[in-house]
């Protein structure tokens, strides 16, 4: 059961559920027992007994309360038929509960809250800690200064280049994201290269009224002016023919 | 002569005896409970035909009857025989169905398929175990000879009743 039953101290179980299809000819003995052995004892710390002799199979949904017993007793778990038949598509749910202020030292909300005490030591007594303070590695060394300080600047580099191709900060990683954040809080960039401009809509609004447009009659007299030239022109032609005597 | 009077009194006395009522009063919480777990959808597998079978498409109802005691009620189930609601039908519908015992909650209610009662489109059950099981409920409606049901939307319901013995 440790890879059931949460390792939370304070914890106990009050019901089980299970369900189990079993397969059967009605005529034969059949119980099927589902069980858990007792962890800290013999025997079974829960164990239920259906008794299918002589009924034909079926699915069964049993709900059994338990009284809240510790985790530390549900040992391995089985389901066991004893007679004939089988048991198909079983499982077995465990219902629990625990007092998150069971160890009252994790939770200061808890009420009763006794913190946990702080380790003494005595750095006197401990040859190690003496040998660590007397090691020279806290020699002033002017080259890893500079090693470090160039080191410095690198970073600073890396991350000034992440943030500026982070601006589609999709691509970007949580650790770049971060680190734009940042820059970005330090305003170096204009305002205008991130800001998004107000869009919209602009609407229709000049609306024509529908009216019948009435006939010009300028223009019906202009074109049949222009129609009564263009028939003499074409007149003119055999006119011209006529007087000549072609046809 | 003088005791006479004081026994007349005490007879008068006796006689106004103050009277009360006090009211019982009870309530009886139902024993049998029915739910609805699943509601049925009908599938449509060929024009003429609505199925709750899942191989046609269909969801089967499923009601589930929770008994605190025994022997004391019997489960009557009907499935469906006409529509609550369609569009309009002008041919015979042949209405087939059955009530199932699906699940329990006690190994031997599954003694209650082989001892139920089925008359017309009726399924009665006598439940004899205290606890719950559930029923599912199969309905197939087979309109005129292979002909198509019209288009719309059709209702039928499942009469499920927990009738004391």
């Amino acid at each position: 059961m440790e890879n059931v039953l949460p390792a939370q101290s304070g914890l106990t179980v009050n019901s089980v559920f299970y369900r189990y299809t079993t397969v059967k000819n009605p005529l034969d003995d059949m119980i099927v027992h589902v069980q858990n052995e007792d962890a800290l004892g013999s025997g079974y710390i829960f164990r239920s007994s259906d008794d299918w002799s002589g009924l034909p199979g079926n699915t069964i949904n049993k709900l059994i309360g338990v009284e809240s017993i510790p985790r530390e007793r549900w040992g391995n778990g089985s389901i066991e038929v004893e007679g004939f038949g089988t048991v198909e598509n079983s499982s077995v749910i465990y219902s629990y509960r625990y007092d998150t202020c069971f160890q009252n030292t994790v939770d200061p909300a808890c009420p009763g809250y006794i913190p946990p005490p702080l380790p003494t030591v005595d750095a006197f007594s401990d040859e190690e800690l003496i040998q660590k303070a007397m090691e020279p590695e806290n020699n002033w060394n002017p080259n890893k200064e500079d090693e470090e300080r160039r080191a410095f600047v690198n970073a600073q580099k890396r991350k000034l280049e992440k943030a500026l191709g982070g601006i589609n900060s999709a691509l970007m990683t949580a650790q770049a994201e971060t680190a734009a954040a940042l820059f970005f809080a330090m305003n170096p960039v204009p305002v205008s290269y991130t800001a998004s401009l107000p869009g919209g809509v602009y609407e229709e609004t000049i609306q024509y009224s529908s009216e019948q447009l009435q006939d010009n009659s300028k223009g019906r007299r202009a074109v049949f002016a222009s129609q009564l030239l263009h028939e003499e022109m074409v007149q003119l032609q055999y006119r011209g023919a006529e007087s000549t005597g072609e046809k | 002569m003088f005791k006479k009077p004081l026994v007349a009194a005490a007879v008068v006395f006796c006689g106004s005896v103050a009277a009360g009522e006090a009211p019982i009063m009870g309530t009886v919480q139902s024993k049998c409970v029915i739910v609805t777990d699943t509601i049925g959808v009908y599938g449509n597998p060929s024009p003429s035909i609505l199925s709750t079978t899942a191989a046609d498409g269909g969801v089967q109802p499923i009601i589930r009857y929770d008994v605190i005691n025994a022997d004391y009620y019997k489960a009557v189930i009907t499935y469906p025989n006409e529509f609550s609601s369609s569009p309009a039908l002008n041919d015979v519908v042949n209405w087939t169905g059955d009530v199932t015992v699906a699940e329990v909650s006690d190994a031997g209610m599954a003694a209650y398929d082989q001892n139920k009662i089925e008359y017309n489109n009726v399924t009665e059950v006598d439940l004899t175990v205290a606890g719950t099981v559930w029923f599912t409920v199969s309905s197939t409606a087979d309109y005129g000879y292979n002909k198509s049901f019209p288009a719309g939307t059709y209702n039928t319901v499942v009469t499920a009743e927990c009738v004391a013995l």
